[in-house]
């Protein structure tokens, strides 16, 4: 009885302890919540006279009936990007596949001295070279696991890796279902492909395209038509890698075998 | 019992209220310690990274790049079967040669004269396609009667215009 007596007094001073708490927690939750909502601005961008972010969707076009296997494109990059010696933003594989049996598939130092003839005897029935790299994919797993925001797309498309925030935990490197991320000796940090975005934003092209003798690769703006991708996109027959992962890779390729993933 | 003073007990407020306060002030604080200059600038990330990874070193010049010091090569080779190998291809970047802003040489350009350089590409292999030309270069010499040498291929062949 005292304490229901009590407990009365108490809400005759108009307050209880239920509802002291469940209004304080509320207030403590919008205050919360004005903190982290704060400092979201709304910047315009990387927009100038010289390059415009809003104007550009970038996407990347890899021909693997060209591809000669020569790994110039794997030496370009690891010069224009000081990449370390034994890591690879892009590399290149060859896949052998003979008439009956198992395929062959190697990629020795990522292709970049390129590759010596296989002397296996084997008889093969088709052969070909795959450049791979990152696919820049538009529901990516990689910026999704960052938990650090170190990761992120760019408005123009390209996922890049901030070097000063990421914290090395590698959490990135093994969401990427592509093997296109590693962690930068260096540095410890993650690093990738960021299709030269310090080239692509000043009017040339990436490293990779630049130096290819073939033409097996192409970079191109999905928001100018006249850019050769967009016909090549529009009128070619052409596939991503592990599409069933739903990742959208902004990499797609003409001539891809069943036997690449 | 009804005539207390309403406020007795609001010392368990005003605590509550100051622990508020802290924790909260301590939420703010920290965030602008620990939170970068830029963040949100464009989204969940740093928006001074974009700007960073914008500001990196150019390397590979182009062929363009080469051209107003070394024209006579530069129209040799723009006419040859080798017009789309980039001079980078084999001589490696300008940026490692010469200063294109202030016209200054850096360093020579190494020129490799050998086999592999060619056979990087030109080595018959089973993977490449078969449209590509491409040798195997023991019996392409054989045949011709050279000598396999580390730079046999520049006895008949000129890279920058090759047949």
């Amino acid at each position: 009885m005292k304490h229901h007596h009590s407990h009365r007094d108490q809400q005759s001073d108009g307050v209880s302890r239920r509802e002291f708490l469940h209004r304080s927690s509320s207030a403590l939750a919008g205050a919360v919540a004005i903190v982290l909502i704060l400092p979201e601005g709304s910047a315009a961008g990387i927009s100038g006279a010289d390059y415009d972010w809003d104007r550009h969707t970038w996407v990347y076009v890899i021909d693997t009936t060209k591809c000669i296997g020569c790994g110039s494109c794997v030496r370009a990059c690891r010069t224009e990007n000081s990449v370390p010696e034994g890591m690879y933003r892009t590399w290149v594989e060859r896949y052998e596949i003979p008439v009956t049996g198992e395929a062959f598939v190697d990629s020795p130092d990522g292709g970049e001295h390129g590759f010596d003839p296989v002397t296996s005897g084997m008889n093969v029935g088709k052969g070909f070279f795959v450049p791979k790299m990152c696919n820049h994919c538009r529901a990516t797993p990689c910026t999704q696991v960052c938990p650090v925001g170190a990761s992120f797309t760019t408005r123009d498309g390209v996922v890049l890796v901030d070097a000063e925030h990421c914290i090395g935990c590698g959490y990135c490197v093994q969401a990427c279902p592509f093997g296109s991320r590693f962690i930068n000796p260096t540095t410890h940090t993650a690093d990738k492909c960021t299709w030269c975005y310090h080239r692509i934003t000043k009017g040339l092209t990436t490293a990779c395209v630049e130096i290819c003798p073939v033409g097996a690769r192409l970079l191109g703006n999905r928001d100018d038509p006249d850019d050769p991708v967009n016909e090549i996109l529009a009128t070619r027959r052409v596939q991503v890698l592990q599409p069933e992962l739903l990742t959208r890779p902004q990499c797609f390729y003409l001539g891809l075998d069943m036997e690449v993933r | 019992m009804t005539s207390e003073n309403p406020l007795a007990h609001s010392k368990h407020v005003f605590r509550a209220a100051l622990l508020l306060l802290i924790v909260v002030a301590t939420l703010i604080l920290g965030r602008l310690f620990f939170v970068p200059e830029t963040w949100g600038e464009y989204g969940f990330y740093r928006g001074a990274a974009v700007g960073e990874h914008r500001a990196k070193p150019v390397r590979f010049g182009g062929d363009e790049a080469c051209e107003p010091c070394h024209d006579a090569e530069y129209a040799e080779h723009a006419v040859g079967v080798h017009a789309p190998v980039r001079c980078e291809l084999c001589h490696g970047p300008v940026a490692l040669h010469a200063d294109l802003e202030e016209g200054e040489k850096l360093a020579d350009m190494p020129i490799r004269r050998s086999r592999e350089l060619c056979e990087l590409c030109h080595r018959a292999q089973a993977a490449r396609p078969t449209s590509f030309p491409q040798i195997d270069v023991r019996e392409h010499l054989l045949e011709n009667g050279g000598e396999v040498t580390p730079d046999a291929c520049f006895d008949c062949h000129d890279p920058h215009s090759p047949y």
